[in-house]
């Protein structure tokens, strides 16, 4: 299977995102409420950038099956939008006026790019690594949880048995569309080293 | 040359200190002490080479989002960018350079960054990007006399007939003034400085 080839292509750079401080953070529940904060509004940003990728990505299909998957997971990352709606109200940021970190912006662009001009197989290869690594991350840091948690919900909703259905069903989708080409694997890996970057911009980011 | 009117353009006027930044680069003060080192000049022609490669794609998006009065400087441009490939080539073919080298992480910010606006922006909002693009190359090579061993490249973006192209480009930023446009061309300018800092350190 394609993807899961791609997965084990790139198991340093997963590695790294686990071992990453920001992650080991969120893992033991120590992260600087200023890194989480500068995470959730990154992130905001970065998910808008993702449903208007899954809209064009939409747009691409020929088949009706494989447009309304792009529906659904559209609709996750909105719903993934209220969450960060949440946190922000609860973190105090105006969404409205965050500005993009460098990070947020190659990462960004990277996916508007592949969406407005590329292949749908090179876009659902863009898009994958985002879902796989939350799962993966998700269900890692499960079994770090402890009573009143400070990241309980961001773990619980990665970890959640519906973003892990969501994730499935878009690997099953590039096994569907993609073949093993240079340009599936480069844009899975890039966006694979994009999320490392993502990680490391709260850290080096002080408020 | 007379730089001059593109220094005093609204747009570099107002983009502060971003326009030298994007405009002076220890690589070209490296040519003009005749002291560039060979991987310098190896990473640049590469990495410049797959740079233009993803221009040509910004420009032709941009072009079909052009009114037709425009469209035909922008037109002219997309041709020179062919011509420019071809040119690389060769360069790279006599030095036993690689041009399907992958791109430096820098060089696809900026390609990424183009190429997504170009389906995103407006047309006036992409004349300016593109002026940015080509206004910083004109002056950063103006700025070097055209001798030595680079003198082929430094002609190449400080010549009468390239600094005509921009002068058209900066004539259509004049006349389709769009509120987003210094802001794009702030970003191009920010991505010229990496660039310039990539080839120089790797």
């Amino acid at each position: 299977m394609l993807h899961e080839s791609l997965w084990r292509e790139n198991a340093d750079v997963i590695r790294s995102c686990l071992e990453h401080p920001f992650v080991r953070g969120l893992a033991d529940g120590t992260l600087s409420h200023d890194a989480f904060r500068y995470y959730v509004a990154q992130d905001a940003l970065f998910l808008r950038a993702f449903v208007r990728a899954y809209a064009l990505a939409a747009a691409k299909c020929a088949d009706l099956d494989h447009a309304r998957l792009f529906h659904e997971l559209m609709t996750g990352a909105l719903n993934e939008l209220k969450l960060h709606a949440g946190y922000a109200a609860q973190l105090g940021i105006h969404l409205t006026h965050v500005k993009p970190d460098p990070a947020t912006s190659a990462y960004t662009e990277f996916l508007l790019r592949v969406a407005w001009h590329d292949s749908l197989a090179e876009i659902i290869a863009a898009m994958l690594p985002c879902m796989q690594l939350y799962w993966y991350l998700g269900t890692e840091l499960a079994a770090s949880l402890y009573p009143q948690h400070p990241f309980e919900d961001w773990i619980g909703t990665y970890s959640s048995k519906e973003f892990k259905q969501l994730c499935t069903r878009l690997e099953w989708l590039l096994d569907e569309v993609a073949s093993d080409c240079p340009a599936v694997r480069d844009a899975y890996c890039y966006a694979m080293k994009c999320e490392l970057g993502f990680f490391s911009a709260p850290m080096e980011n002080p408020p | 040359m007379i730089l001059g009117e593109f220094e005093e353009s609204t747009l570099v006027g107002a983009a502060g200190s971003l326009w030298r930044e994007a405009t002076e680069a220890p690589f070209l003060a490296a040519i003009r002490a005749g002291l560039l080192p060979n991987e310098a000049f190896h990473r640049w022609l590469v990495q410049d080479y797959l740079f233009v490669k993803g221009a040509t794609t910004f420009l032709a998006v941009a072009i079909a989002k052009t009114p037709r009065p425009a469209q035909k400087v922008l037109i002219s441009g997309l041709a020179a960018l062919d011509m420019e490939l071809d040119w690389f080539e060769e360069k790279a073919s006599k030095r036993g350079f690689d041009l399907n080298a992958p791109p430096h992480p820098t060089c696809r910010r900026y390609v990424d960054f183009l190429v997504a606006s170009a389906y995103t922006q407006p047309f006036e909002v992409l004349l300016g990007m593109l002026y940015g693009v080509e206004v910083t190359y004109l002056c950063g090579w103006s700025a070097l006399e055209p001798t030595g061993p680079y003198a082929e490249f430094i002609d190449r973006w400080s010549n009468d007939q390239f600094a005509q192209y921009v002068r058209r480009l900066l004539d259509l930023c004049r006349q389709h003034v769009h509120a987003g446009q210094q802001e794009l061309f702030n970003e191009v300018l920010r991505h010229e400085h990496e660039f310039w800092r990539m080839t120089w350190k790797g």
